[in-house]
């Protein structure tokens, strides 16, 4: 429960890393979806109100379309991706990773009369608190989970004028440690940005201002500038 | 070998297989119609994809920059989801499945869908019987008011059968939210330990026996029947066929055999998606006939009784011969 991410290994044996979304996002992306769905009704009725009798029953079914058909719809055309997960950056996913396919996207969202059950998606919650990568019984019938989409946005890193390489080799973790201290720098006081480079002042073989200066450069050396 | 060399040496590969991402893997359809592509080959793809992951484990154990990590990590996330996703649906595949496999599908099921047809239909003629016995037994399932309502929709001075005024298609609209809906959740409730669909067959056998059993009784039994006949077919036979997928997950949660429980109950949900499929073809059909069929009062009873018994005939023996020619699958 305190690390949801799953790691699958692929036929190409490297690790999938795949971060679960827990119930308060996916309650949002919900709501959301609620929202669209609630207005594709209001506005339909409108419409079909002037239409009479023939228009009751063409609201009737979509009211069955939108009720049973708009998340397999949206999930089997947009990758695993109802507008209102879109918004939210999560994904429905295969548990071992790869897209999801229709007939799964069928089996999830049958199961929401399930999950929906006694009231506001009490079983859903509950079976989402004891699984360890969040999913409820839909998911876990359909062998399907809800994973957060990676972001990949780099935050500006520091300004910096040389670019040096570290005295000495540095693990990934440590690369890590480094780049992240780049790219956080420019909201730091000076004097903590002192206090931070000076720990890592054997990779930069200087104290104080000089010191947060290389490490500076060997962000950007890291980073791939030459 | 140094980061710099080993960036070198396969940086073409990797804007090769970024390339090709880009442009090819969105759509198999639309990059079959564009023969214009000099990128990576399409049949070369897979081999590009498993070098790459290889070249990701290396980087990894070598320790290389996050950077590189990322860059090839995010490469062979979007490799694998080209990879692995599922096939298109085909259009043949379906007509195929309606034809052949659904039947087949029900019959491989066969023990569940006899139990299901038990839990329906006893009740139903159980119901029946008693109001045909003693006809007071009617307001235990009905108050008065519904009742009446029931007589009033069946009177032989309408001139259609089955509703008061309500034009056909706002009825279509209503069979459809009412009906399917019903079938979809009678399958679905089969996680609650099967006792879901068991509670859903037997409540709707009682209900429809007992209706039926008091409408013949009360001299609006020709209107009824002749309303019912058609649309039976599929309808009834529909909801049994929900309700054995149901108990068959139901059953696959308690006894799920020597597989594991989860195991078990993905395999059973996924029959229970396609019989659901079929179900639901089979209940829009049922709304069609019920809303443009049925309803019409004009066609005398004989008329009525023989398109009705073809359609008995075409669900049943669709369902005991469909897909029997072909080898398993």
């Amino acid at each position: 429960m305190l690390d949801t991410v799953r790691e699958v290994h692929t036929p190409e044996g490297v690790a999938l890393r795949l971060p679960a979304a827990g119930p308060i996002p996916r309650a949002l992306a919900w709501a959301i979806d609620f929202g669209i769905r609630l207005g594709l009704l209001m506005a339909a009725s409108m419409v079909l109100g002037v239409m009479g009798e023939a228009g009751m029953g063409l609201y009737l079914v979509l009211l069955f379309a939108v009720f049973w058909l708009y998340p397999i719809i949206c999930e089997g055309l947009f990758d695993g991706q109802t507008p209102g997960k879109r918004a939210l950056d999560l994904r429905v996913v295969s548990s071992d990773g790869a897209p999801v396919g229709w007939l799964a996207a069928c089996v999830r969202n049958l199961m929401r009369t399930v999950d929906m059950l006694p009231f506001g998606y009490a079983c859903g919650l509950v079976s989402g608190l004891v699984d360890p990568w969040g999913r409820r019984l839909g998911d876990l019938v359909a062998g399907t989970m809800v994973v957060h989409v990676p972001k990949n946005r780099r935050l500006p890193v520091m300004e910096g004028d040389g670019v040096m390489a570290p005295a000495l080799p540095l693990r990934p973790a440590e690369q890590q440690a480094i780049i992240a201290f780049a790219e956080r720098a420019p909201r730091l006081t000076p004097e903590r940005q002192v206090e931070l480079a000076d720990i890592a002042a054997p990779a930069t073989g200087a104290q104080g201002g000089e010191g947060v200066r290389r490490l500076a450069g060997i962000a950007h050396w890291l980073l791939g500038k030459r | 070998m140094r980061q710099e060399h080993f960036i070198v040496r396969h940086e073409a590969e990797w804007l090769a297989i970024e390339q090709w991402l880009d442009a090819r893997a969105a759509s198999p359809r639309r990059a079959r119609a564009d023969r214009g592509w000099r990128g990576l080959p399409d049949e070369d793809f897979p081999a590009a994809y498993r070098r790459l992951c290889q070249q990701l484990g290396l980087a990894r154990r070598r320790g290389y920059s996050p950077q590189l990590v990322a860059r090839l990590q995010e490469l062979m996330q979007r490799g694998h989801a080209v990879m692995y996703r599922p096939p298109l649906p085909r259009w043949r595949r379906a007509f195929e499945f309606f034809l052949a496999d659904m039947p087949r599908l029900v019959r491989a099921e066969s023990g569940v869908m006899w139990a299901a047809l038990a839990l329906f239909a006893i009740p139903l003629l159980a119901s029946f019987i008693a109001v045909q016995v003693k006809p007071e037994l009617i307001h235990t399932l009905l108050n008065v008011q519904q009742v009446a309502e029931y007589e009033a929709m069946y009177d032989p001075a309408l001139p259609k059968l089955g509703r008061d005024a309500e034009s056909d298609l706002a009825m279509f609209g209503h069979y459809i939210m009412n009906t399917i809906s019903i079938g979809l959740r009678t399958f679905a409730s089969g996680l609650l330990a099967g006792l879901g669909p068991a509670l859903a067959l037997a409540v709707n056998g009682f209900m429809i026996g007992g209706v039926a059993g008091h409408l013949q009784l009360s001299g609006h039994g020709d209107p009824f029947w002749r309303f019912v006949v058609g649309h039976a077919a599929f309808e009834l036979t529909a909801i049994v066929i929900a309700g054995g997928a149901g108990l068959r997950l139901g059953l696959d949660l308690i006894a799920p055999g020597r597989r594991r429980r989860i195991d078990a109950l993905v395999e059973g949900g996924r029959r229970g998606a396609w019989l659901c499929l079929g179900v639901f073809a089979m209940l829009l059909v049922a709304a069609f006939i019920e809303a443009f069929w049925s309803s019409i009062g004009w066609i005398p009873a004989w008329g009525k009784y023989s398109v009705g018994g073809a359609l008995w005939a075409l669900v049943l023996g669709w369902l005991w011969f469909g897909g029997r020619d072909r080898h398993a699958a």
